[in-house]
């Protein structure tokens, strides 16, 4: 009689038993605090029951899956399933302070008479989202000229009529200047001026040519993407003439840079029914809920059922468990590994080109960590 | 505001310093640790995962020493059938795979949800 080891008998269990699994899969959101909130990722962590908690590639492959729930001009909600909320965190903070955009960064200010100071002013510029594909420009330093590839120049000229009613100066009033700066750069001394002869004076750019004939801007003009904005109020008399120039940054410099409102993730909800609610009870757990979790199920001669109709929109509540008993008939959990994934663009790009621009981000950071050292 | 460091020193690596450097552990074999400049927990706390993922993996931990000293320091112990430079490098590799895989996924589901006719 061949030899058989034990663990390849047709009637031994194999894998993790169901308690342990459930502990492994899921948070339990218990009456007084979650628990088995922790990850387990020690590969040998469950070797002891002969089960490898190790995960190749293939494996990976195997059970990630995305799929877009949501998908709007601004904002969209996706489902990540099988990653590890240190790789959902890693996208989040990416999207958050790293991914770049164009904003307002210098501000020349030739004339303000109003009440809003001129930093505030400045400050209240910057935060204006810009609709302009960072992608096309490049990074300027401080050290280095301006020019085409790296500013886009706005210009603000508002003035509020003596006699007139008072003026609100919206976003919609900064005019794109595709030629670069028009206010001329004085030497600051007499002895510096070099006598200009016949070629234009010097502006605080350099451009080589119009930004308007690129082709990516010919027909898509550079304008804030919101077009009311208030950024300041104008009494009889007063005037704004100022040049904004916008240059790319990332979040991580000033909040202004950030792509988006927000970007968060939860885990996906699980609402399970322990025992068969049914009659009095099952209308009293959908009175409980404030989310709407819960239906009733007509089983007929006046008899109910409660299911659960909308597991999604759980907030987590507790409301349902937090009455005597209530804990032995429903069970709220987390799925661990199904991150339900929500971007809110400010503007710049669309909501699914600033994910795929985060992918990129992480996968360069990760080729950088290698690149030295090999 | 005069003494207050540069904004870019959080993420511009100044000239003549190493990303990524390796110190090996003197007293404990197959120990190692990696200093990697101007990151933080978006990087480290994954690469701490998918090294926990790695069977020769004993530890593996990552910490940022201080908030204004802008780096990371990954330490590795693994056992005899592997080095630490060895499963760095794997975890990173297998990582950078993964998200490729994760990037097209995405895209793939993102034409679809465009589309609503074509599946």
């Amino acid at each position: 009689m061949p030899k058989v080891s034990a663990l390849n008998m047709p009637d031994v269990p194999m894998g993790l038993p169901s308690h342990m699994e459930l502990q492994r899969t899921r948070v339990s959101c218990d009456k007084d605090a979650p628990t088995h909130t922790e990850n387990v990722q020690a590969s040998g962590a469950y070797a002891s029951v002969g089960v490898d908690n190790s995960l190749r590639l293939d494996q990976f492959r195997k059970n990630f899956r995305v799929t877009v729930v949501r998908l709007t001009e601004d904002d969209m909600e996706f489902d990540m399933i099988g990653i590890d909320p240190s790789i959902a965190n890693a996208f989040r903070r990416i999207l958050i302070s790293e991914v770049p955009t164009m904003a307002i960064e210098k501000v020349f200010i030739a004339n303000s008479t109003t009440l809003v100071q001129d930093e505030v002013l400045a400050h209240r510029l910057g935060l204006i989202p810009i609709k302009a594909d960072p992608r096309l420009f490049e990074w300027k330093d401080d050290n280095k000229v301006s020019n085409e590839k790296n500013t886009i120049v706005f210009k603000l000229h508002a003035k509020c009529q003596r006699g007139g009613p008072r003026l609100t100066v919206k976003s919609d009033q900064l005019k794109w200047l595709p030629n670069g700066s028009e206010f001329i750069d004085e030497p600051t001394t007499a002895t510096d001026s070099t006598p200009a002869t016949g070629s234009t004076p010097k502006t605080f750019t350099n451009f080589d040519h119009s930004q308007a004939s690129l082709p990516e801007f010919a027909n898509n003009p550079i304008v804030p993407k919101h077009p009311d904005i208030i950024i300041s109020k104008l009494g009889p008399g007063q005037e704004i003439e100022l040049e904004a120039h916008a240059v790319k940054g990332i979040g991580k410099t000033h909040a202004k840079w950030s792509p988006v409102s927000t970007a968060w993730y939860r885990m996906l909800p699980e609402v399970v029914l322990l025992q068969d609610i049914k009659d009095e009870l099952a209308e009293e757990l959908v009175k409980k809920c404030p989310a709407k979790v819960f239906d009733i199920e007509d089983l007929g001669k006046g008899k109910m059922k409660a299911t659960v109709a909308r597991p999604r929109s759980c907030t987590l509540c507790r409301e349902c468990i937090r009455e005597e008993n209530w804990e032995e008939r429903v069970s709220l959990r987390r799925v661990k590994d199904h991150f339900i994934f929500t971007i809110e663009s400010a503007g710049q790009l669309p909501p699914q080109e600033l994910f795929t621009e985060a992918v990129k981000i992480l996968e360069k950071k990760c080729k950088g960590l290698l690149d030295e050292l090999s | 505001m005069t003494n207050a460091p540069q904004r870019y020193e959080r993420f511009v690596l100044p000239e003549g310093t190493k990303k990524v450097s390796y110190e090996r552990d003197t007293k404990i074999i197959n120990a190692a640790s990696f200093v990697i400049e101007r990151e933080d927990h978006t990087v480290g706390n994954v690469v701490r995962m998918q090294l926990h993922r790695d069977a020769n993996v004993l530890f593996a931990g990552y910490k940022l020493p201080h908030p204004l000293q802008y780096k990371i320091i990954v330490r590795i112990h693994t056992t005899s059938q592997s080095s630490p430079m060895q499963a760095y490098n794997q975890a990173i590799n297998d990582l950078d795979k993964e998200l490729n895989h994760l990037k097209s996924a995405f895209e793939a589901q993102v034409e679809m949800m465009k589309q609503p006719g074509d599946y």
